[in-house]
This record gives C-alpha cells, sequence and structure tokens, in this order.
C-alpha cells in the first residue's frame, strides 16, 4: 500500500511539472509587453515592462525563474492591480470553495435519490421523465444555464436576487449554487440509475430478494451500496470540472470568487493573474484525482497492483 | 449455396441505429440544422451584419417599413434605412424616419430598378438586437459558426487523438508512457480553462478558436483509441497481418483503427457537442469568434445586459434554446450511436 501510494504521489509530480510547462506558456500572443501596452506605446515603457515581467531573459531561465518562485508558493503579480496573485488568489477562495462545496453537496445528494427512484422504475414514466430533464441539463451549458436562472428567478419571480455575494444575506447564494449543481446532478443521476439497473441484474440481489428481504432493504443495503463505486467516481471527476464552471456562474452572479478574479484578469489579459488561476485550478484538479485514486487502492486491492 | 451475406459491424449498429426513435429524431433535427446552415442566405431575406439602428432590441413578430440604399463599399449587401412612410417623385424619394423627420434621397441611390424594390415590409420573426439586426438571421448564420467549429475542431482532436492513443497503444513501453504522460498534463486541466488559455495564447478569431478547442479536446480520444489498441493487438488477425509482412503503418491504420472504429465514432459526436458549448463559452468571454461574424455565445452576451433591465428576453433566450437544441440532439444522437454500436450497454 505505501509503495502504492508512493508511486502515485511521484507520478502526480511529474504531471504537475507538465502542467507547470504549459501554464507557463499563456500568455498574449508576439511579445507579451506590446501586446498590454498597445501598438502606440513608445518603445522605452515596452522595454520597461518587458524587464519588470522578466522577458528580456531567455526562455529557459524565464521557465527556471517561474518554477523556482512557484515552489516557494509565489505566483507572481498581477500586472493590473500589482498585487501578488496568490494574495488574491487565497483572499477568494472562500468564495469559491462555498460555492463549489455547496453545489456538489447538492448534486451528489438529488442526483443519487433521482437516480435510485428512476432505477426503481426502469421504463415508466417517472423514469422517462427524469431521464429526459437531466439529459437537457447535460445539454446546457453553464452559463446559459445561469441566465435562464435570473431571467426565470430573478427577474419574471423575482424570488432571488441575482447579483452579489453571501455577506448581503444567505438568498444571495440560492440561484449560483443551483446554476452550478445543475450539470453534475444530471450527470449523477444517471450514472447512478444505469449503475443501479446494472447491480439489480447481478445474483446476489436476486439472492437478497429470493430470501424475503423488503424491496426498500434489497436496494437500499444490498443495490446501493454495490452501485455507488462509479457514482464516486463521477463525483470527484465532477467536483473538479465544478471549478472551471464556477469561472462562468461567478461571473454571471457577480460572485466575488476566483473565477470572477481570472475573467477580469482575461478581459485585461492580465497574464500572471490567469496563469496562476488556472495552475491553482488545475492542482486542485490533479489533488483530488489522485486523493481519489488513492482511496481507490485502499478500498479495492486490484488496483493496487495494476 | 446460399444466399447469406456476411454483414460489417458498421452496418449492424446503422440497423439498430434506424430502430431508435429518439436517435433518428435526433438526426433529422440535425440534418435539418446542417441544411439551414448551408442554405441561410435562401432562408432568410436579411443579412446577417446589416445594422437598422431605428429598429433596435424590438420584440418578436416586429414589422417595419424599410427601404434598401446601395452601398457603394458592398453592393451585394445593401443598407437599410427604416421609414415611416415614403413617396416616390420623379427622380427622388421623400421619406419620413421614424421620428419624424423628412429627407429625400435620388433613386439612383436606392436598391433595385422597378418602383417596390426598394421597399420592404418584412417580419423580425425574433425580433431585433441592440443594432437592429435580424435574431432570426443571425440565428441562422450563427449556426455556421457553431456546426463548423463542432466540424472543424472535432477533426483536429480527432487527427491528434487517434495518432497518439494508436501510437501508445501499439508501441506500448516507454513510448506509452510518455504519451499517457502528456495525455495525463492535459488531463489536469478543466477543458473549457484549457481552452480559454489556448485562446490568450493563440489571440482571438476564427481559425485561433477551432485550434484552441481541438488541441484541448484529443484526450478522451487518445486514452480511447490506446485501449482498443492494447487489446486488438493481441488478436490473431494482427498477428496475420505481421505474417503477410505487412508495414506496421498498414497495420495500425487500415487493419487496427477500422476495428476500434466505434467508440471512436461515438466520442467524436459527444465532441462535436462540447466544441459548440467551448465555442459559445469562448464567445461569451469576448474571446473566440470576433463580432461582426454572429455566433450563438456573442449574442447570448449581447442580450445579457437587457435580462436584467427585465426588456426583451428574446435576445438571450433564442440563441439560448438555438444552443440547448444544438447540443441536446447532438448528445441523444450520440447516445443512440453508442447504444447501436455497443448493445451491452444499452439502457434497458
Amino acid at each position: 500500500m505505501i509503495s502504492y501510494v508512493m508511486r502515485k504521489v511521484l507520478y502526480t509530480l511529474l504531471v504537475l511539472v507538465g502542467v507547470v510547462l504549459v501554464t507557463f506558456f499563456i500568455r498574449p500572443p508576439g511579445d507579451p509587453a506590446r501586446v498590454l501596452l498597445g501598438q502606440r506605446a513608445d518603445s522605452a515603457s515596452v522595454a520597461a515592462l518587458r524587464e519588470q515581467l522578466g522577458l528580456d531573459k531567455p526562455l529557459y531561465h524565464q521557465v527556471g525563474t517561474y518554477m523556482l518562485n512557484l515552489t516557494k508558493g509565489d505566483l507572481g503579480r498581477s500586472i493590473a492591480s500589482q498585487r501578488p496573485v496568490s494574495e488574491t488568489i487565497m483572499e477568494r477562495l472562500p468564495a469559491t470553495a462555498l460555492l463549489a462545496i455547496t453545489s456538489i453537496t447538492i448534486a451528489t445528494v438529488l442526483g443519487i435519490f433521482i437516480g435510485v427512484i428512476a432505477a426503481w422504475r426502469p421504463n415508466t414514466w417517472v423514469d422517462s421523465t427524469m431521464m429526459s430533464v437531466s439529459l437537457l441539463g447535460i445539454s446546457l451549458p453553464a452559463f446559459v444555464v445561469g441566465l435562464l436562472m435570473v431571467l426565470l428567478f430573478g427577474v419574471v419571480l423575482e424570488w432571488f436576487p441575482i447579483s452579489g455575494y453571501v455577506d448581503k444575506g444567505p438568498e444571495y447564494l440560492v440561484l449560483p449554487m443551483i446554476t452550478l449543481a445543475i450539470r453534475p446532478l444530471a450527470i449523477i443521476a444517471r450514472v447512478t440509475r444505469s449503475s443501479m439497473l446494472e447491480v439489480l441484474g447481478q445474483d446476489y440481489v436476486r439472492t437478497a430478494r429470493a430470501k424475503g428481504l423488503s424491496t426498500q432493504a434489497v436496494f437500499l443495503k444490498h443495490a446501493l451500496r454495490n452501485a455507488l463505486n462509479p457514482v464516486v467516481t463521477t463525483v470527484s471527476a465532477w467536483f473538479a470540472g465544478l471549478l472551471a464552471g464556477t469561472y462562468f456562474i461567478e461571473f454571471i452572479f457577480n460572485w466575488p470568487g476566483i473565477g470572477l478574479a481570472a475573467f477580469n484578469a482575461i478581459e485585461k489579459l492580465d497574464y500572471p493573474m490567469i496563469q496562476g488561476t488556472v495552475l491553482f485550478t488545475a492542482i486542485i484538479f490533479v489533488g483530488v484525482n489522485t486523493i481519489a485514486d488513492i482511496l481507490y487502492g485502499y478500498i479495492d486491492p486490484k488496483v493496487r497492483v495494476s | 449455396m446460399s444466399n447469406y451475406q456476411a454483414e460489417s459491424p458498421t452496418h449492424l449498429a446503422w440497423k439498430r441505429l434506424k430502430k431508435n426513435k429518439g436517435a433518428v429524431v435526433a438526426m433529422v433535427v440535425l440534418l435539418t440544422m446542417i441544411v439551414a446552415a448551408i442554405a441561410a442566405p435562401l432562408i432568410t431575406p436579411f443579412d446577417p451584419t446589416t445594422q437598422v439602428l431605428e429598429y433596435s432590441v424590438k420584440p418578436a413578430g416586429f414589422r417595419g417599413l424599410i427601404i434598401y440604399k446601395i452601398n457603394p463599399s458592398a453592393p451585394e449587401v445593401p443598407s437599410i434605412l427604416a421609414v415611416r412612410d415614403y413617396k416616390l417623385q420623379g427622380d427622388s424619394v421623400h421619406y419620413h424616419d421614424p421620428a419624424g423627420e423628412a429627407y429625400v434621397i435620388a433613386r439612383s441611390a436606392l436598391h433595385g430598378t422597378t418602383d417596390s424594390d426598394f421597399v420592404g415590409y418584412p417580419t423580425f420573426w425574433l425580433g431585433t438586437d441592440r443594432f437592429g439586426r435580424d435574431i432570426f438571421t443571425r440565428l441562422i448564420y450563427g449556426m455556421r459558426v457553431s456546426l463548423s467549429v463542432g466540424l472543424i475542431s472535432e477533426s483536429i482532436a480527432l487527427l491528434i487523438g487517434v495518432v497518439l492513443g494508436a501510437i501508445a497503444g501499439y508501441y506500448r513501453g516507454r513510448v506509452d508512457d510518455g504519451i499517457m504522460w502528456l495525455v495525463n498534463v492535459v488531463w489536469s486541466f478543466p477543458t473549457i480553462l484549457l481552452v480559454v488559455a489556448f485562446s490568450v495564447l493563440l489571440g482571438k478569431g476564427y481559425w485561433q478558436t477551432f485550434v484552441a478547442i481541438g488541441i484541448s479536446s484529443w484526450v478522451d480520444i487518445a486514452r480511447i483509441v490506446r485501449g482498443q489498441f492494447f487489446t486488438i493487438r493481441e488478436q490473431e488477425y494482427i498477428e496475420a497481418t505481421r505474417a503477410l509482412g505487412f508495414g506496421t503503418f498498414r497495420t495500425m491504420f487500415r487493419h487496427m483503427l477500422l476495428n476500434a472504429i466505434g467508440p471512436i465514432i461515438v466520442l467524436s459526436s459527444a465532441g462535436f457537442a462540447t466544441a459548440i458549448i467551448a465555442e459559445a463559452s469562448l464567445s461569451f468571454i469576448g474571446l473566440g469568434v470576433q463580432p461582426p461574424t454572429p455566433s450563438w455565445g456573442q449574442m447570448i452576451k449581447d442580450g445579457y445586459g437587457y435580462i436584467a433591465l427585465g426588456t426583451n428576453w428574446g435576445m438571450t433566450l433564442f440563441p439560448s434554446i438555438a444552443m440547448a437544441l444544438g447540443v441536446l440532439v447532438l448528445n441523444v444522437f450520440g447516445d443512440g450511436l453508442r447504444d447501436a454500436f455497443d448493445p451491452k450497454t444499452s439502457q434497458r
């Protein structure tokens, strides 16, 4: 087990080196200093900015410095605000984390519930309605769902506020949270349903039924527990995907998280900020997946040797 | 001799697909969309970029009197003037604009030759946007962008994914390790973030967008192809190709690839939908296809500001519906394909 964990961690570090390399090259095309200052800027100020950003050094030197700084937790300075990128990210992390964690919780609980109900009565109207609605949920990009939410619940029905953070009241969380939860909810519901249907066809479920257990006991004790494995994979994969979703949701609902910071940075081509937020998201993504992998190895010994 | 004819897996899949009602409906909608996108100028009388500022932000079903003026810089696309009324007197046309101001313009500066050629009283079926451009027209033309993004980006992704996946699955060992490292690196970024990152790197524009989406979305394909090649390589007919002295290239891309085609097709249709969403997301944040080329994401963004005002929701709603419909039929069709190619996974 220990060697399995070591292997996993070492490989993850190797992947992270690649991730950092990709991130390093996220910068405006051509001469970033020229792009940032515009065509009319004089060459002296372009040269000054180039020096400030370290762009006057050879490429390998820039990559080296970038990596060295990263090991110290230094993500560079924002061009727009001149503040350290890591400071902005840490400041905004709670808002994003609140949104992501509440959303994935709702998506998991409701998704499993809907999936089990659909599997309970497969191919009935309950099942087909739920699955059609979930297909719609998968088909809509997050920002479209967000706009439709704003339109329906914010403007037409006026139930919830459409822009702002929870410091003004918990009702500000409702719309962004639901918007972010819809896609993973739809997917978790579908995965739960098909996984349940597969498990329900197994011999041990028939045995459980044959020995006279109630349908409820068969479903919840025998089938669901075994059906949850692929669901856990989906949840962990989607938690990471959710972080990317927050970029758009935060923009639409004016939610002061990391995504909104990235968004503003993209508009200004403030590339150290873009690099920082993308790298941060990727590291969380990789971290969550590695932990999930290690947990699998713990639960299922077969995984360890493969 | 019996007249039994062997059927290829692809042919069998096609027969199963035809029996799936949802998939057939999706396919019909999809074909309609493709035809509409290609035949856009025949479907709508407007040009997607012509502005009629007097008729901006009008609701669905609005009708307005217009006269067509010759545009010296682009003779084939006339400019449009919104008018309240008009009168032809000799060589000139007298008209009032919607605000009531009187104007005179030479007949020769207007479109067409007969008396009625230069006027129109068209219906703006889905209303107009903030520049007075017809939303329906822009939706149809926007579909061109969406469909070509799907097609071109997915082709790029397929090319990279199939080649890398095939090499990794065939050669294994160190080569496989290297390619899988790259796959895992790309895999570490949520796709949409990677697309955004590449867009920053490549700059804004039509082709840049296609490439950014293509090079961000090949990992799924590479993984599947690699997995398929792992098993296919052990099959006897591959040993036979070696015994026959076929080259590696021929074995890989003619014999092995054709036997892995099912899952690749299924993934491609899913990738098509993802590419459409990615383009719309990019346009929504101002990267991606640039104005005045109409794109659904851009239209949604343009209308976004009007939602909070509570006026003219159509500007956001119609492109959203169009995109949801497009992605939905692609997903239904993709599900149908998956069931057709692999009846085992079909949901009971």
